[in-house]
């Protein structure tokens, strides 16, 4: 380790307790509910400026007229607003675990088995640890490198401070706050997420992740994310880990909007993996996800890979409006269900622009008692001559139990697009299970090879060293329900 | 004027209003219709139609003069007119054929695979002014060949028919709709196979550009069973196809195939909905659809696979053609599996036909044109050739000749 890092290590951890952190988080205990004092609170709370709380409130007053979308193929308790904390400042030191003997050994057990370096384990468990080495040094080495390029990558805080007019032209531009009940709610009321900006002609030369934020300790339940990729800029973002994460609060409502102008390119990788609740289907993430992306220019690309393994209720549709001429979207997803979660998940895919091009390749596998939806539009419109569409969407269901489904909405306006769609439901195959049994592997491992075999195709779209975890991910999933 | 004062005022006409049951159920029907309001948002059925013709309609219904002939031409055929929705009874130790009854009404209306959002099929049970009944007695084989005829303009027919295949028993059944005339019809036919029976169902649409046809089956297949049902639909004026299988004993079948030619400002709503509901049974849905000038479609299909219904097959397969900018597809293939051990599968394409497949025929000397309509007619030749009916095949032949000239 450097000088140049210890040095930030110690200011960075005197930073902590000169402002007396912990004691100013009790004294402001936030209150349940929602109405518009809890905005106002929250806005106050982040220091923004009268424009964004207004912006907040006309969402809210939009969310009051709302109803939650009810054609998803979930069911679950009706959610009671009133009875949840918008706004989750960080826990104090004495509620954390000391060390990671305090944490729940299953926990240790999986990290262990991602092969995820010690500190690291005492981070995503919550424990209490003044600075992080490895993030830390990294974080600061990184940001340095990326405001020579002139990137900005910073929490969606600080962007309304500092990037006012970026934000009022592009927060929003994506998914108006109007658009569904999910995407109202966190207009009104999200606390944290990132903002990225990629200059004119900028190659983002690493990938970013919300992991190497410094302030990043609470994603908060409301994310919302900014991405804008400027004329021919590229960048690679990648959200979540692989880790297992435990969360208190039950709802979250995270909202991400990217936007790719002429020439931009833009891939945007998830592993999610949120508390699914436990064998008995009690507890557990209820995760509603507004993600789109809008080529707005010509020749502009943006891709989604999601590996979605976690939360009790799985709610995202990550889409492409591909409106500038020539524009490219692309959808890989694994969805892995199991115990008693229920995930609800596609994409859409907009054709607008002429000669604009999507591919859907989405794997679901559905074990123990859940059920897994695959839900996806394909609309050409009118003006969108020469667009292509291409759908697989493959499901696996293990036990008897379970459930997959495909309910896929296909639309053709225009007679010189081609839209091909196709999607199977099988179980595992018994001539390969045989095979890989006869070669000496357990019926475990031979049932996660193949399944590892069946998600390839999405998994080697993640970039290299979330792939590798995610594949170990994909077999730990699979764990005590088969055989 | 709305649809409860509609039925008020026209309710000497509508069979079964003394029955109490019945009234008791149309009145939740109404409540139904008052809550709901045709809402075109969130119940896609109701995509692309033009409402204004079935919410706001005026009621009219003439009982038929002469009565409709039944023919025992050949043996084991039989051709029968059937006007106005109505036919006359007749019987032999083969067949009978009867008005339907209060208790095929009940019978009906105690099934819930149709959904309670079908509002056709609702408005069907509400206005019920005709319909008959057909028993295929155990171990015949019978052919049947229907043809529907509406006498006045005007016309509303609410029509519901019982076919009802006893044990071993096999009948082949064409169904042809050619009105010429501004009438209404919708007809609901309840199918019910017994074991190891089979129905080969063909129906031939070839209406006017003002007759709306609105057709609901639904079949439920026993042991061994076989439900086979190909529809052709060349009409020029307004076509709903919607088709409900269940599949509720072992080792049944069910086989629904269609095709739709559709031009001008034609729209056809199309939809094949199959229900396993018992181990090793099969099932097949192909749809395919050629769409020119401003004609829009859609086709939703579903898939549903119980828990109990280990080793089915299930496979669904749906094409389009689009020949035209102005034209629109919408299609829907849905699978919803609750069991492991299946083989299932949906394919689903919209597009132009092939550029070089036109291409490598026009190398050949071929007029753009002529290479069109050879792509199209091979587009559909794989169902066409399936046809084992000689007199059918060449009637389907000749309504598609007519469809090609009019491809420009």
């Amino acid at each position: 380790m450097n000088s140049e890092t210890l040095n930030t290590l110690d200011t960075y951890s005197k930073n902590k307790y000169k402002y007396g952190f912990v004691t100013e988080i009790d004294d402001e205990k936030p209150k349940k509910g929602l109405n518009e004092d809890t905005i106002k609170f929250i806005s106050q709370k982040k220091n923004e400026p009268e424009w964004m709380l207004d912006w907040r409130l006309k969402a809210y007053s939009k969310w009051k007229k709302m109803k939650e979308p009810k054609w998803s193929n979930l069911s679950f308790p009706e959610i009671d607003y009133q009875d949840i904390y918008y706004y989750s400042a960080p826990k104090g030191f004495d509620k954390k675990p000391k060390d990671l003997s305090e944490v729940d050994p299953k926990l240790i057990e999986t990290y262990n088995k991602l092969g995820i370096p010690l500190e690291e384990q005492k981070v995503l468990a919550g424990v209490a640890v003044d600075v992080v080495f490895d993030s830390v040094s990294v974080a600061t080495t990184y940001k340095g490198e990326l405001e020579k390029l002139g990137i900005i990558f910073c929490s969606i805080g600080e962007a309304i401070q500092k990037h006012p007019d970026l934000i009022k032209k592009y927060l929003g531009s994506v998914i108006p706050p109007g658009d569904h009940s999910f995407s109202a709610l966190n207009s009104a009321v999200f606390t944290d997420g990132s903002f990225v900006y990629i200059p004119e002609g900028v190659k983002c030369p690493m990938e970013l992740s919300t992991y190497f934020r410094i302030n990043a300790e609470n994603t908060g339940q409301f994310e919302r994310t900014l991405i804008i990729a400027d004329k021919g800029s590229y960048v690679s973002y990648l959200e979540g880990c692989t880790a297992p994460k435990r969360d208190d609060n039950q709802l979250h409502a995270a909202n991400v909007e990217l936007i790719a102008l002429e020439d931009a390119e833009i891939k945007y990788s998830t592993v999610q993996n949120w508390y699914p609740g436990n064998e008995d289907g009690k507890g557990g993430i209820y995760n509603f996800v507004t993600k789109r992306g809008l080529c707005a220019g010509k020749n502009s690309k943006i891709s989604w890979t999601q590996v979605e393994t976690g939360s009790a209720i799985t709610w995202k549709y990550p889409s492409c409006i591909l409106k500038g001429d020539n524009s490219i979207g692309e959808f890989y997803s694994v969805a892995i269900t199991n115990n008693f979660q229920q995930a609800d998940t596609g994409t859409k895919m907009t054709h607008i622009g002429k000669n604009t091009k999507s591919k859907i390749i989405s794997k679901g596998i559905s074990l123990g008692k859940s059920q897994n939806t695959y839900r996806g539009e394909v609309s050409f419109l009118r003006k969108a001559d020469k667009a292509r569409n291409y759908t697989q969407c493959d499901s696996l269901l293990v036990g008897n139990q379970c459930g997959a489904h495909t309910v896929p909405y296909i639309d053709s306006k225009n007679n010189t697009a081609v839209i091909e769609h196709e999607a199977s439901t099988s179980k595992i195959n018994e001539d390969q299970l045989y095979y890989c049994r006869q070669r000496g592997l357990s019926h475990e491992e031979a049932v996660s090879l193949i399944v590892n075999g069946f998600c390839k195709q999405v998994l080697q779209e993640l970039p290299m060293e979330f792939a590798v975890e995610a594949q170990k991910l994909v077999s730990i999933s699979l764990e005590g329900s088969v055989g | 004027m709305n649809i409860q004062d509609n039925y008020q005022k026209n309710k000497k006409n509508i069979f079964f209003s003394e029955n109490k049951d019945i009234q008791t159920h149309r009145e939740k029907l109404i409540n139904i219709f008052q809550n709901d309001r045709f809402d075109k948002k969130n119940n896609e059925s109701l995509k692309n139609i033009n409402l204004k013709n079935f919410i706001d309609f005026k009621y009219k219904y003439l009982i038929p003069e002469e009565t409709s002939v039944i023919n025992n031409n050949q043996e084991n055929s039989y051709s029968i007119v059937c006007v106005n929705g109505q036919c006359s009874s007749f019987k032999d130790d083969k067949i009978e054929i009867t008005k339907i009854l209060d208790e095929d009404y009940n019978d009906f209306s105690k099934n819930d695979t149709i959904e309670n959002n079908d509002h056709f099929v609702n408005l069907n049970s509400l206005f019920l002014n005709s319909g008959f009944k057909i028993v295929i007695k155990k171990n015949n084989k019978i052919k049947i060949k229907i043809s529907n005829i509406i006498t006045d303009d005007g016309l509303t027919i609410f029509q519901k028919n019982n076919y009802i295949c006893e044990e071993g028993s096999s009948l082949n059944l064409i169904e042809e709709y050619e009105n010429k005339n501004n009438s209404t019809s919708n007809i609901l036919n309840v199918i019910k196979l017994e074991k190891n029976s089979q129905l080969n169902h063909f129906l031939i649409q070839d209406n006017s550009p003002n007759h709306n046809l609105i057709i609901t089956s639904h079949s439920s297949c026993k042991k061994d069973s076989t439900y086979t049902q190909k529809v052709y639909n060349f009409s020029e004026g307004y076509v709903r196809n919607f088709h409900y299988s269940e599949l509720i004993e072992t080792n049944s079948e069910v086989d629904l195939q269609g095709i739709f030619f559709l031009k001008d400002n034609n729209t056809s709503n199309n939809k094949t909905f199959v229900k396993h509901l018992a181990e090793d049974c099969k099932s097949n849905q192909v749809y395919k659809g050629i769409l020119n000038d401003r004609s829009r479609a859609t086709y939703f299909s579903n898939t549903h696979v119980d828990q109990v219904a280990q080793k089915t097959e299930g496979y669904q397969l749906s094409k389009g053609i689009l020949l035209s900018d102005n034209a629109s597809y919408f299609s829907k293939p849905e699978l919803k599996i609750y069991a492991d051990d299946v083989k299932c599968s949906h394919g689903s394409t919209i597009g132009p036909i092939d550029e070089n497949a036109i291409f490598y025929l026009r190398s050949r000397g071929m007029s753009k044109i002529a290479a069109t309509k050879i792509l199209i007619s091979s587009f559909i030749n794989e169902e066409l050739s399936s046809i084992d009916n000689e007199q059918m095949s060449e009637i389907i032949q000749k309504k598609l000749v007519r469809y090609l000239s009019k491809v420009k």
